[in-house]
């Protein structure tokens, strides 16, 4: 069996997944040692607390012995033997320290030193530089060569240090390069990006990427990371303080779900960069470049400064006591004129999970009103997420290190490498490293193909069929496990479409395939299934969450195993805290229990229901604390006639936006990086971060912002900081979700499909690769990858149109239009679109409709 | 296209005797090596297409063996070995000769395409040092009248084949 | 207590013109101090003072902004931003030594890899600003490279980055 790759696919048999290996012992510095067996005498002297130095070994990655620093004294071994590929055998004896090792090493060092160029005073990375610390601790201070250093000059070199621009942010300096291929394994091993290679050999060896091509793959930061000597170093840190200079902190990713931990390195000044801090739950120590690099809209001089009030049409700079007395004015009137059900409040699915129960407890226990909801990104009808099955399957509780453990993983409609770095990666080492089988099914072909043994395509917005196909090939082929036959045919009448075939057709993959994933699926035994954000921005997706709950009943998945995955950086806090309109009974009594107060009993609105209200009219004041529906929300014209029509709107923003240009107060808002707090990724782990840095004078955090409106509406919160966050915790420690009813099975409907004569072509909106929500436009190295807008185009539906590369092309729907340039993506075929809505410039949004997503004509423009 | 539809074949052949993709790469760069004559960017993508592995594995594979030139050659590439043994046994003057005789330095090519000179690492001949490797050919025991002999021998057959 | 009649005469009629001899004696003498501040003493070769940023022969400054300086410093009197240049070098865009922090231990000649900066012998450091007393890059720039060798022997790079 072959991957796409040409890897050979490793088949395991997963029932050895831990079981207790055979232990061998062995000596290390005159000190015993029992490790598993395949250790390397490396990871075992590190276990014992032995350092030794090494260049190209990385604890994540597979051992070559290339740098050769590592070598050890073994005995009846004939010479020095390296120690990280080296595996430790019973009885071993191992010396790390004799003179010999010792001048071993120092030779070592001295044939690196031969080429290495003495500039660290102009190489960034001074000071955190393996070859330094090791050179200096070896204590190497004179060199014995009299030829000149090698040089190796690029013809887009700039004059002075041989500095070669490899990606739109890596710059490559060949003479520093001690050759340990790390960068090069990474990318291959865990990225599975074949983009940067190591040409020549031995001494002329040099690392570059494939002509005509840049390193721009998603994970291409970590290079500069896990880079021994600043042979690849970043423009993000390049020439900029010394890391010594710079205090660190430890942080959190505040944009995508999956909470990958970040070290922040900062002054009183800025900040500065942001690396990885290893977590083997989480991470594995890889973070994506929207993790290292996003946190630059934090430095930004476009941030909001001072509050902005609205006078006679135009937002005109005002104090904090003048807006804040305005709020509670407005927000006071509109409650006691129109009651409290005329106010609501939206959050951000990255504030943090202390400012969202704060949020709650402001305008549930004190406004009195229910209308609150932080999703504020995907179309959302009335009330369909309030589905139980769609509700028990985004709150399931996993690990993603436990992917690990799964022979079979089912990736329903998502492009993990966009909605989920470290869930894409860890899917990748499951993959590689113990034969996890995995399955796509995308509305287009996703990067995760090359490890995908079946990558089917549905056509968009049959989500819906395609589980109904996949329930009917389980129940023909009896592959249902824990129901008898009068229940499954009892299920089968509750799908449409009635058949497989007829499913099949629908959604374009042949039947075979269909049954095949059924197969595998029954068979394994420990399969997963995930949805991601194409699943989740479908319009009908609680129709296809049934169809999920249903298929995980059948074939009994854990209960734990069928999960849809949240989007943003704290949508599970904000859920588990309660700002959504309708709560579980069990946070309702753990509300009530904190407040000793009643909850309101109105039903409340989410996300559609409060744009539709004010709409009619029905909801009149409404505070946005650090969200912008107007770029982001589905049907731009619709959003911009609710807020237009809101008596009062209060927006709380890092920067001024669409959303906020319609406000009558603005507030500036800290960022994630100038207060500390916790968010809950998407396994529901509850994870702190701290303070970096202060914010300006003139900036205030949500938490501020919520108290301050409130002792001004003589509404007292009475929580302090430390007190919010242990209730914050608790309220989250004590959420309990109702586990999956194994005998309980839904409809499962197909919606009609709407027939779109005229607008031909579906269009995809969603996060771009290289950006996350609508802030990453302030990141300048995030730019650097992504600089403008685009229209992703299927080549073959180009050429039909006569469209080239780069040329301008008019889409229209029947909600907007728009102008941008066309670019080709191998990874689409057909009628699909793809546009990026992460850019204010556009109005991307405008063109997708709340029913049913996006349907577009598109045109070629003339040249003139 | 650069490779023709029967070196494609022949990849392909190859590539059914091995379990992997991967272990083609060297049969697909002889072969398109002795079809084209030498390697480059180009031949490196199309045999990436072929036998579908990343084109950055093929580059690097071939890179690596300095036996496959990576520019245009002429006819005759003309590989002397310096190593230890032939360098005793005076192939650096035998260099030197040869540039002088073809009129060209090291790593060039003749005005008429025919000859291209580069030295390598040890050919494995040191019994019959100095000697040198012409296309496939040994050349062994060099002496000045020898490389003049061999010299005229090829220009010889060259315009034979010309013709 | 009174004094006696000798006592007198022996601390103004004999007592006065010895010293007066003295006095007159010394205006005809080279006197020992300098008229500061219309001349100024020449300074001992290791004496510390105002610090100076050197130049290459050719022009372009020495200091890379490596913050070895204000790593060394004892005082934490030195602050730079680096950044970078047309050619992509790194280069000191902001270079401050707070002078009323600095002890003038010279470390920071000491630190430096480049021999870049040197403490002078310029002394006349008084200001009736505080501002005044944080140099910037504009006030120790030298504008042709010095050609005085400093006290310590060093020795001056010509080529500006051997490789």
């Amino acid at each position: 069996m072959q991957g796409r790759n040409g890897l050979p696919v490793c088949v395991k048999n997963m029932s050895d997944n831990g079981k207790e290996k055979e232990q061998v012992t062995l000596t290390i510095d005159g000190k015993e040692i029992s490790v598993d067996k395949g250790t390397t005498v490396l990871d075992a002297a590190t276990l014992m607390g032995i350092h030794i130095p090494t260049f190209c070994w990385h604890p994540k990655l597979d051992s070559i012995g290339a740098c050769r620093m590592c070598l050890v004294d073994v005995e009846k071994f004939p010479k020095p033997a390296v120690a990280c590929a080296t595996e430790a055998m019973p009885g071993m004896i191992v010396r790390t320290d004799t003179d010999e090792i010792v001048k071993a090493r120092r030779g070592v060092l001295e044939f690196m030193l031969l080429n290495h160029p003495l500039d660290c005073p102009t190489c960034d990375k001074g000071g955190e530089c393996d070859l330094q610390d090791n050179v200096f601790h070896y204590g190497i201070d004179k060199s014995r060569q009299a030829f000149t250093r090698r040089r190796v000059i690029d013809d887009q070199t700039t004059d002075a240090f041989d500095d070669k621009r490899i990606g739109p942010e890596i710059i490559r300096n060949m003479n520093r390069c001690v050759t340990c291929y790390k960068c090069i394994r990474f990318n291959k091993e865990i990225a599975g990006e074949y983009d940067l290679g190591a040409y020549e050999r031995g001494n002329h060896t040099v690392i570059d990427a494939a002509p005509g091509e840049q390193i721009d793959n998603f994970y291409s930061g970590n290079v500069v990371e896990i880079c021994p000597v600043g042979a690849l170093t970043n423009t993000d840190w390049r020439y900029k303080i010394r890391n010594w200079k710079a205090k660190q902190t430890l942080s959190l990713c505040s944009h995508d779900a999956d909470g990958q931990n970040i070290m922040l390195w900062h002054d009183q000044r800025q900040l500065w960069r942001a690396t990885s801090r290893r977590n083997d739950d989480i991470d594995d120590g890889w973070i994506c470049n929207i993790a290292r690099y996003g946190y630059q809209y934090i430095n930004s001089p476009d941030r909001l400064k001072t509050p902005l009030i609205k006078k006679e049409g135009k937002q005109v700079p005002a104090s904090w006591d003048e807006a804040i007395s305005l709020i509670s004015k407005r927000f006071k009137e509109i409650k006691d004129s129109k009651g409290s059900v005329c106010l609501a409040g939206l959050i951000g699915g990255n504030q943090s999970v202390e400012t969202a129960y704060l949020f709650n407890k402001f305008f549930r226990n004190k406004l009195h009103t229910n209308n609150l909801d932080y999703r504020l990104e995907y179309i959302d009808l009335k009330g369909s997420d309030e589905t139980e099955a769609y509700n028990c399957l985004y709150r399931a509780p996993f690990t993603i290190a436990d992917l690990e453990q799964a022979d079979v993983v089912f990736v329903f409609g998502s492009n993990f490498i966009k909605d989920h770095p470290a869930i894409n990666l860890r899917l990748r080492k499951a993959y590689r490293k113990f034969g996890t089988k995995v399955y796509t099914a995308n509305p287009v072909e996703t990067k995760s193909a090359d490890i995908s043994l079946d990558e089917m395509i549905y056509s968009p917005d049959t989500e819906t069929a395609f589980i109904a196909g996949l329930i009917h090939a389980i129940i023909d082929n009896k592959y249902y496990k824990n129901i008898d036959e009068t229940k499954a045919a009892e299920v089968k009448t509750m799908l449409a479409p009635a058949t497989l075939d007829e499913a099949a057709r629908l959604c374009g993959i042949e039947q075979e395939r269909i049954v095949n994933l059924a197969k595998v699926l029954s068979e394994a035994n420990n399969p997963y299934i995930l949805a991601g954000d194409y699943f989740v921005a479908s319009a009908k997706r609680h129709r296809t969450a049934n169809g999920m709950y249903d298929l995980a009943n059948l074939l009994g998945i854990k209960d734990s195993n069928a999960i849809i995955l949240a989007s943003q950086a704290n949508s599970m806090g904000a859920d588990r805290v309660g700002v959504r309109p309708r709560l579980t009974e069990n946070l309702k009594k753990t509300l009530i229990d904190k407040w000793g107060e009643e909850l309101p009993e109105s039903p409340g609105s989410n996300t559609s229901q409060i744009l539709n209200n004010s709409l009619d009219e029905e909801i009149d004041g409404l505070f946005i604390l650090g969200a912008n529906p107007a770029m982001r929300y589905p049907d731009g014209p619709f959003v911009n006639s609710a807020l237009d029509k809101l008596d009062f709107l209060v927006v709380a923003d890092l920067f001024e936006t669409a959303t906020s240009a319609k406000a009558d107060v603005v507030l500036p808002l800290a960022g994630w990086a100038e207060q500390s707090g916790a968010y809950v990724n998407v396994e529901g782990r509850y994870q702190k971060f701290e303070k970096a840095q202060d914010a300006d004078k003139g900036i205030k955090s949500g938490i501020e912002i919520i108290h301050s409106i409130a002792r001004a509406m003589d509404l007292s919160l009475n929580l302090d900081n430390a007190a919010l966050m242990h209730e914050t915790k608790d309220i989250v420690d004590a959420f309990e979700r109702e586990a999956r009813d194994e005998a309980k099975f839904f409809e499962v409907k197909q919606a009609q499909i709407p027939e779109h004569d005229n607008y031909p072509y579906r269009l995809l909106v969603g996060n771009d690769i290289h950006h996350f929500g609508y802030v990453t436009e302030h990141c300048p190295s995030l730019m650097r990858f992504t600089p403008e807008p685009y229209l992703e185009i299927s080549p073959n539906l180009a050429e039909k149109l006569g469209i080239d590369e780069e040329t301008l092309v008019r889409i229209e729907s029947t909600t907007g239009k728009l102008v941008l340039k066309a670019r080709f993506s191998e990874y689409f075929e057909g009628d699909v679109l793809f546009i990026p809505n992460n850019f204010s410039a556009t109005e991307v949004t405008g063109l997708v409709s709340r029913e049913g997503g996006g349907w577009v004509k598109i045109e070629k423009l003339d040249d003139k | 296209m650069i490779l023709k539809e029967s070196t494609i074949k022949e990849i392909k052949t190859r590539m059914e005797r091995y379990p992997s993709r991967r272990s083609a790469i060297l049969p697909a760069l002889t072969a398109a090596y002795r079809q084209v004559g030498h390697l480059d960017n180009a031949v490196y993508k199309e045999i990436s297409r072929v036998i579908e592995i990343p084109y950055v594995e093929i580059a690097e594979a071939a890179t690596f063996y300095t036996m496959f030139p990576k520019h245009e050659v002429g006819k005759y590439l003309i590989q002397v070995c310096h190593n230890i043994s032939c360098s005793l046994r005076g192939a650096d003057n035998m260099l030197i000769y040869m540039q002088e005789k073809l009129g060209i330095k090291m790593g060039e090519t003749t005005d008429d395409n025919l000859f291209t000179l580069i030295s390598v690492e040890c050919l494995g001949g040191c019994s019959a040092a100095p000697m040198m490797q012409i296309n496939q050919d040994y050349y062994e025991d060099l002496s000045r009248e020898k490389i003049d002999t061999i010299f005229a021998d090829l220009r010889a057959k060259a315009e034979e084949e010309g013709k | 207590m009174l004094k006696t009649f000798w006592d007198i005469i022996k601390t103004t009629v004999i007592a006065l013109p010895i010293g007066l001899y003295t006095t007159f004696k010394h205006v005809f003498k080279k006197p020992v101090t300098k008229k500061y501040p219309k001349a100024k003493s020449e300074m001992m070769p290791r004496y510390r003072g105002l610090h100076y940023l050197e130049r290459y022969d050719d022009g372009t400054e020495r200091c890379v902004c490596c913050g070895l300086c204000a790593a060394a410093c004892p005082a934490d009197a030195i602050y730079m931003e680096p950044d970078e240049n047309e050619k992509g070098e790194r280069f000191a865009k902001v270079y401050e030594i707070n002078m009323i922090r600095c002890i003038f231990c010279g470390f920071c000649e000491e630190a430096c890899p480049e021999e870049a900066i040197f403490l002078g012998h310029e002394f006349e450091l008084a200001n009736d600003n505080r501002d005044g007393f944080i140099y910037s890059k504009d006030d120790m720039l030298v504008e042709h490279p010095r050609k005085d060798r400093p006290y310590k022997t060093i020795y001056r790079r010509t080529r500006r980055h051997s490789m």
